[in-house]
């Protein structure tokens, strides 16, 4: 992809800016917007974990009466609650926290397990599965999208638009659950499970292939959808249209000067579907027994394991604003070039 | 099916003398396959690959610790040994004690441990092994329940291969409760390395990783011979998971998979379902100490309302046995005797008029998600009671929420319980009048005194005539109403044999498994 991204010197441009100065220039604005970005969303996810911390303590029951066992009288409860540090203000709970966060530790959880442990391997799954699925998403909706866009309101545009709107509908169980019938239980071919192996990751490469595409595919549609409406409103732009005057074939508009410009829009989109992965993988990780973040975050919400499912938030906060700002940095690339 | 950790620490704690009522049952519909007998002769070698529940976020390496994962708990059985196993009949046998005695009081007991256990690392176990990792159960947040009436200065070693407990009063069970989770590690195991302690069962710890994990055969193992090489135990969160799993051949038994399960696999002939009953209660609890069913006609009403044929059909799919309102029916001493409680309308409608219930009102029933069919028992019986003229709105909790606030304290409530074998067990837990988990809040000074009694009997005979005294009062008048028993279900391959049949804690006890050719 980044092939593409090379500065497109036939397009038209307000305000042109001359090579030497735009080198001189660019590096120290990213990295000061990337500082300002990083800054910013770094009190943000300070505040979501406020807000992460304030609502487990919101919720009916705690961690000591989550995790306690039924026989445990009221003594054994209120030790287990000191022994948890439950029994000191949330707020003071908090700042113990966020004060080891710089320095790697997410706290233990409230059966004794270190969190970084609980989510070392677990964490690098979800990423490699979320990885997968992102990459294939952008791929099959850039193709898709741009083969549509190529024989705009034809019946192949209109096929394919229907098809990722229908798609888009589909919630991830039903999409996962579908491919185990068929393409497990049915056929044989795949794996239904990933089973895990001694190094905590799935135990063989096919075990992947399931998971990933029921992520994939409901992102898929939402992301044709996104790719096919900025490539036509970059279709109406002043320099395709002279593009498509000087007789340039359609493919090399498409690759040359729609594509270009259509980028931010794009990138932002599949930053957008990050979130949405992320958060997919918590029902799509249940159904494959898939050994990520998912299920660590779902069985810490029933234990109220606040030291837990705020590092879940923390881990997730820096990869879907990694993404984000990714995203950002293309549309300034792309903007800065054409300004 | 959500697990949670009660269910899977009553489970776990359960045994299973049970199978003696089941197994006059009368026949099944369906055959249970080889994966639970013995059919032919063991064949050493081979690895089984076992699906097991649990959440990743639960998990933990303690053997002390409070097991909310089935996986944990597998794991750490066939790692560790406690003092002694569930059996058939009777429902106690040796493991690492291989004989007890106790003092005509019934308070002192003497465990001596088998001669040539040793721990993994070839080290022997002593006395002091066991006083450490006793007392190490003790001091947990929930030692004083797993341990009851035993504090840890009268858990004591004498010499090297006798340990002496002296519980606080007459208790004939206490054999009972060291099968639960009195695992033994070294002597001076620090909390940190606790995760790494040696164990002395029929299996090591080759690696463990994320919930799962492979364990190899122990072939110094003092309690006979262990056919398989490995076993692989695999932790799933959702029983559908582990049941597509069995299904596609990745793993060679779901263990307690449930019965939705087992109906999906009932026509797959390479899939062998077995049945361990007596495994789980559920009954409904009704509170006697104030509020609408305090007066017992009420709850006489209740029990003769019930369908309770129709409840094991729908609500457990046909996987469990109809029960009498008296609970732990795998108790070698359960009163067989009692007469058994059918379907009533009439007499029910009578008692509720003498009693002046009123039916012009709608009385909430509590309940929650935590295990397969314990809300769906709440609405079949609502509908059930309605025909009886009384009408019951089903609300259901989020797990926290309903152990916060309806455990204990609701009028009419579900509950459920995992260890079905020893009628003393519930009597002393949720019964007798200053029991901590007295559920329905029940008094009742006979009950006490029959309890008393039974539980510093030593005879044998003599303790069977008075705890059927107890059983009668409990089925007369006690707050509970036990409509059945749902079986323990495991799924299995077609080459699986040897697996335990007991309900509860017995699930875990496969040293005895292996793979046919």
């Amino acid at each position: 992809m980044a092939g593409q991204l090379t500065p497109d010197t036939t397009a038209p441009s307000a305000s042109p800016v001359t090579p030497g100065r735009r080198t001189a220039r660019t590096p120290v604005r990213v990295l000061a917007r990337v500082g300002t970005v990083l800054l910013k969303r770094a009190v943000l996810l300070a505040l979501l974990l406020a807000l992460v911390f304030g609502t487990v303590e919101m919720l009916p029951g705690d961690a000591a009466t989550a995790t306690g066992e039924r026989g445990e009288s009221a003594a054994d409860l209120a030790a287990r609650r000191e022994l948890l540090g439950l029994d000191r203000p949330v707020l003071e709970r908090f700042r113990d926290w966020m004060t080891g966060l710089p320095t790697g530790d997410l706290g233990t959880s409230a059966r004794g397990e270190k969190v970084t442990d609980l989510l070392s391997t677990a964490f690098p799954n979800t990423l490699l599965l979320g990885g997968i699925a992102l990459l294939l998403t952008a791929l099959v909706s850039l193709a898709l999208g741009c083969w549509a866009a190529l024989r705009p309101a034809g019946r192949l545009d209109r096929a394919v638009s229907g098809t990722a709107t229908a798609v888009l509908a589909l919630p991830e169980f039903v999409v996962a659950v579908a491919l185990v019938l068929v393409l497990s239980l049915w056929t044989g071919w795949l794996p239904a499970v990933t089973l895990t192996g001694a190094d905590g990751t799935p135990a063989s490469w096919d075990m992947l292939v399931l998971p990933a595409l029921a992520l994939t595919i409901p992102q898929a549609g939402w992301n044709i959808r996104i790719v096919r409406a900025a490539l036509a409103d970059e279709a109406r732009a002043p320099h395709v249209e002279t593009a498509v005057l000087d007789g340039l074939p359609p493919h090399r508009v498409l690759t040359h000067h729609v594509l270009p410009g259509a980028l931010p829009a794009i990138a932002a989109g599949l930053a957008t579907s990050t979130g949405m992965l992320l958060g997919g993988a918590v029902v799509v990780e249940t159904i494959f027994n898939y050994p990520g973040i998912g299920s660590v975050l779902a069985s810490a919400v029933t234990d109220r394991d606040s030291p837990v499912i705020a590092g879940v938030t923390a881990l997730s906060g820096a990869v879907i604003t990694g993404v984000l700002l990714l995203a950002d940095l293309v549309r300034d690339t792309v903007t800065g070039a054409r300004r | 099916m959500d697990l949670t950790r009660r269910q899977l620490l009553w489970a776990g704690g359960a045994i299973g003398a049970g199978v003696m009522l089941t197994a006059c049952g009368g026949s099944d519909e369906e055959p249970t396959g080889s994966a639970s007998g013995d059919s032919g002769k063991p064949r050493k070698g081979g690895t089984l690959r076992v699906g097991a529940l649990g959440r990743a976020g639960a998990i933990t390496r303690d053997p002390h610790g409070s097991q909310a994962n089935e996986s944990d708990y597998l794991i750490i059985s066939l790692i560790y040994d406690t003092l002694t196993v569930p059996g058939t009949k009777p429902n106690t046998e040796p493991r690492l004690a291989s004989d007890w005695t106790a003092s005509k009081d019934l308070k002192t007991w003497r465990f001596t441990i088998a001669k040539g256990a040793k721990f993994h690392d070839g080290t022997p176990v002593t006395a002091e092994d066991v006083v450490f990792s006793l007392k190490r159960l003790r001091a947990t947040p929930a030692g004083a329940s797993r341990l009851p009436g035993i504090q840890a200065k009268n858990i004591t070693a004498d010499g090297d291969d006798t340990v002496v407990v002296v519980s606080d009063y007459a208790n004939a069970e206490l054999p009972l409760l060291v099968r639960l989770t009195t695992f033994v590690v070294p002597k001076g195991t620090k909390d940190k390395d606790i995760a790494k302690a040696p164990g002395t069962g029929p299996f090591k710890l080759d690696w463990f990783r994320g919930g799962n994990a492979r364990l190899v055969r122990n072939d110094d193992w003092y309690g006979g011979e262990v056919h398989l090489d490995a076993i692989e135990v695999k932790i799933f969160e959702s029983p559908q998971a582990m049941a597509s799993a069995l299904l596609a051949n990745q793993i060679d038994v779901a263990s307690n998979v449930g019965a939705v399960a087992a109906r999906t696999a009932k026509g797959r002939k390479d899939v062998q379902t077995v049945r361990r009953p007596n495994d789980m209660a559920m009954p409904i609890v009704m509170r006697t100490a104030d509020g609408p069913f305090a007066d017992a006609k009420v709850r006489e009403a209740l029990r003769l309302a019930v369908d309770r044929e129709a409840m094991v059909t729908q609500v457990l799919s046909g996987y469990g046995t109809v029960a009498n309102d008296v609970l732990g029916t795998g108790d070698p001493a359960y009163d067989k005797s009692l007469p058994q409680r059918a379907r009533d309308l009439a007499k029910a409608k009578e008692l509720l008029k003498e009693a002046k219930f009123d039916t012009s009102k709608t009385y909430e029933l509590y309940t929650t998600e935590d295990i397969s069919g314990l809300a769906e028992s709440a609405t079949l019986f609502a509908t059930q009671v309605r025909e009886a003229g009384v009408k019951i709105k089903v609300v259901k909790q989020e797990s926290a929420v309903f152990w916060d606030k309806t455990w204990l304290k609701g009028d009419l409530y579900t509950t459920y319980w995992g260890t079905n074998d020893s009628v003393v067990f519930f009597a002393s837990k949720t019964m007798v009048s200053d029991s901590g988990q007295n559920e329905a809040g029940w008094k009742d000074e006979a009950f006490d005194t029959a309890y008393e009694k039974a539980i510093g009997t030593a005879d044998a005979t003599e303790r069977t005539a008075l705890l059927k005294e107890l059983q009668q009062i409990e089925y007369d008048s006690s707050g509970y109403l036990l409509w059945g028993m749902a079986d323990g279900i495991d799924l299995a391959g077609s080459k699986v044999r040897g697996l335990p049949t007991l309900p509860g804690y017995g699930r875990v006890l496969l040293e005895g498994a292996w793979l046919a050719s």
